[in-house]
């Protein structure tokens, strides 16, 4: 059982493989601009990496480790981004209770869904390309990590 | 006209009868009659429109006999209005600063992030749209720098320089349509719901005339490049001129064949095009009195035809009642929207009715 968080996380969007996922790729990186200031990078990397963190997820129901994996390193390096853009909006006198606030529930939320996919994903996956050396996805340690970033508020 | 600019004086001093409770910058001249003394106020706001309205009819039916000086009246009604309270009838002008401020002091984009994101801003406690983002085009936003820089970070002067600002506008918009055609310019110039509202409530709609109005102007003058610049410009603070592109392409076409522009034919069809999209207005929310200006500048080039004329100022006049149903009762539901319907549409309805009357019953 865990503890239910408010936060509501999007709903999952095109997947990698869907010509659609291309497109976001690419709006993905039009939008950092778009979103300039101190909150609206705020808004821009929480929303990445809630987009990741849903996109994760949804991988892993479908067995597509890798990609789950690159997913969720996406989405941890969204996070880390949205406290220095808090801490460079309050050093320019905004102030920032409402969205300090919101990233708390964020976060709550966010730990939430990788307790549940802690326990359902195997400890590691050996993920084998085609005449490539295996790779070690270590998921215990990708997730205890995650966590980590996201409970450092 | 001694009587017409004076109106104006006492519509502008009537206009602080409005100042906002919460506006602290203004605490000193805080009445609360608009909250007390509802009916009063709808009555002096009431007189002042008929009068205005009256002596409107008045000077525009006798320019040539009064030899009426076009650039001294256009300067006295700025000097009369440029200090009214912006926020009488509407809070617009809140929004304009505020959105400048969401850019240029924050440094955010003021199309993503809400002002009231900004928790501790001195602004919202008057600012009535604060929970939306930018509702205006990216041109507009970048021009209202120049007032906001020019209001040092003081309020009251913040809020005079868009005044003035907007003004600017107002003044360049019949410089251009003098340039065009004299008569058609006292024609816009001097309809009080013109007046009212480009120059006491500043809406930037008169920004977005002038550089549409600029562009035909430009056009007409073989600068093609600098027209579409500027229709592109009038686009990017208001999208309701992209509406002139279909007679934009009409005289393009003439253009192309050499045929010679329809200065009159262009005129008409943009006064019909943008008195469509007035129409339509409701569709996105509802029809603002202001929105008429996109159109009256179009039909005061035909100022020859007295009966459009007379339609449009006495349609003109309803518009400004519309305000007189909120302003008496204080509330926006219930019966308010369909008096206020009624008071926009009565005067244009008894104008038809006695024209038609005049028309099939003539005196003998």
């Amino acid at each position: 059982m865990f503890a239910e968080s408010s936060y509501v996380l999007p709903y999952p969007s095109a997947m990698p493989g869907s010509i659609f996922y291309k497109l976001n790729l690419i709006q993905e990186e039009l939008l950092r601009f778009w979103y300039f200031g101190d909150f609206g990078q705020f808004k821009y990397n929480l929303a990445q990496s809630d987009k990741y963190l849903v996109e994760a997820k949804t991988l892993f129901d479908y067995k597509q480790h890798l990609l789950a994996y690159q997913a969720l390193q996406k989405s941890d390096k969204y996070f880390k981004k949205i406290k220095p853009n808090l801490l460079s909006a309050k050093s320019n006198g905004k102030n920032t209770e409402d969205k300090e606030k919101l990233l708390r529930e964020a976060a709550e939320k966010h730990i939430e869904e990788l307790e549940k996919l802690k326990i359902v994903l195997p400890p590691a996956f050996e993920w084998k390309p085609e005449e490539q050396q295996s790779i070690i996805l270590n998921f215990q340690e990708a997730i205890k990590n995650s966590i980590g970033a996201r409970k450092v508020l | 006209m001694s009587i017409f600019i004076l109106t104006l004086v006492l519509f502008s001093i009537f206009t602080y009868s409005f100042v906002d409770i919460n506006l602290s910058y203004l605490k000193g001249l805080y009445t609360g009659l608009y909250l007390n003394n509802r009916f009063l106020l709808s009555a002096v706001y009431s007189i002042l429109i008929f009068i205005l309205f009256g002596f409107s009819y008045f000077l525009l039916s006798n320019i040539d006999r009064l030899k009426v000086n076009l650039k001294r009246i256009i300067l006295l009604i700025v000097l009369a209005t440029i200090f009214a309270y912006p926020a009488a009838l509407t809070f617009d002008i809140f929004n304009y600063v505020t959105s400048a401020r969401v850019t240029f002091l924050y440094q955010e984009n003021p199309y993503i992030i809400y002002p009231i994101e900004f928790l501790d801003d001195p602004y919202l406690a008057f600012t009535r749209a604060a929970n939306k983002t930018a509702l205006y085009g990216p041109f507009w936003i970048f021009l209202t720098g120049i007032p906001y820089f020019a209001g040092l970070g003081n309020f009251i002067l913040t809020l005079f320089s868009f005044k003035a600002f907007i003004a600017l506008f107002y003044i360049g918009t019949v410089y251009f349509m003098r340039k065009l055609d004299k008569t058609a310019a006292f024609f816009f110039a001097l309809n009080p719901l013109v007046i009212i509202e480009s120059l006491v409530s500043s809406h930037n709609d008169i920004v977005m005339i002038f550089f549409a109005l600029l562009s035909f102007y430009l056009f007409y003058r073989r600068k093609f490049v600098f027209s579409i610049l500027s229709i592109v410009g009038s686009i990017f603070i208001k999208p309701a001129t992209l509406f002139l592109f279909p007679i934009y392409l009409g005289m393009i076409k003439d253009r192309i064949i050499g045929k010679k522009i329809n200065q009159e034919k262009a005129f008409r069809y943009s006064a019909i095009f943008m008195f469509v999209i007035f129409l339509l207005s409701p569709l996105r929310e509802e029809l603002y009195p202001w929105y008429a200006s996109w159109f009256i500048v179009f039909t005061a080039f035909f100022h020859k035809n007295k009966f459009l004329q007379n339609l449009v100022l006495v349609f003109s006049l309803g518009l400004m009642l519309r305000y007189v149903p909120y302003m008496a009762t204080g509330g926006y539901f219930g019966t308010t929207p369909i008096i206020r319907n009624i008071f926009m549409i009565t005067p244009a309805f008894i104008f038809l009715l006695f024209t038609w009357l005049k028309k099939y019953f003539p005196s003998r």
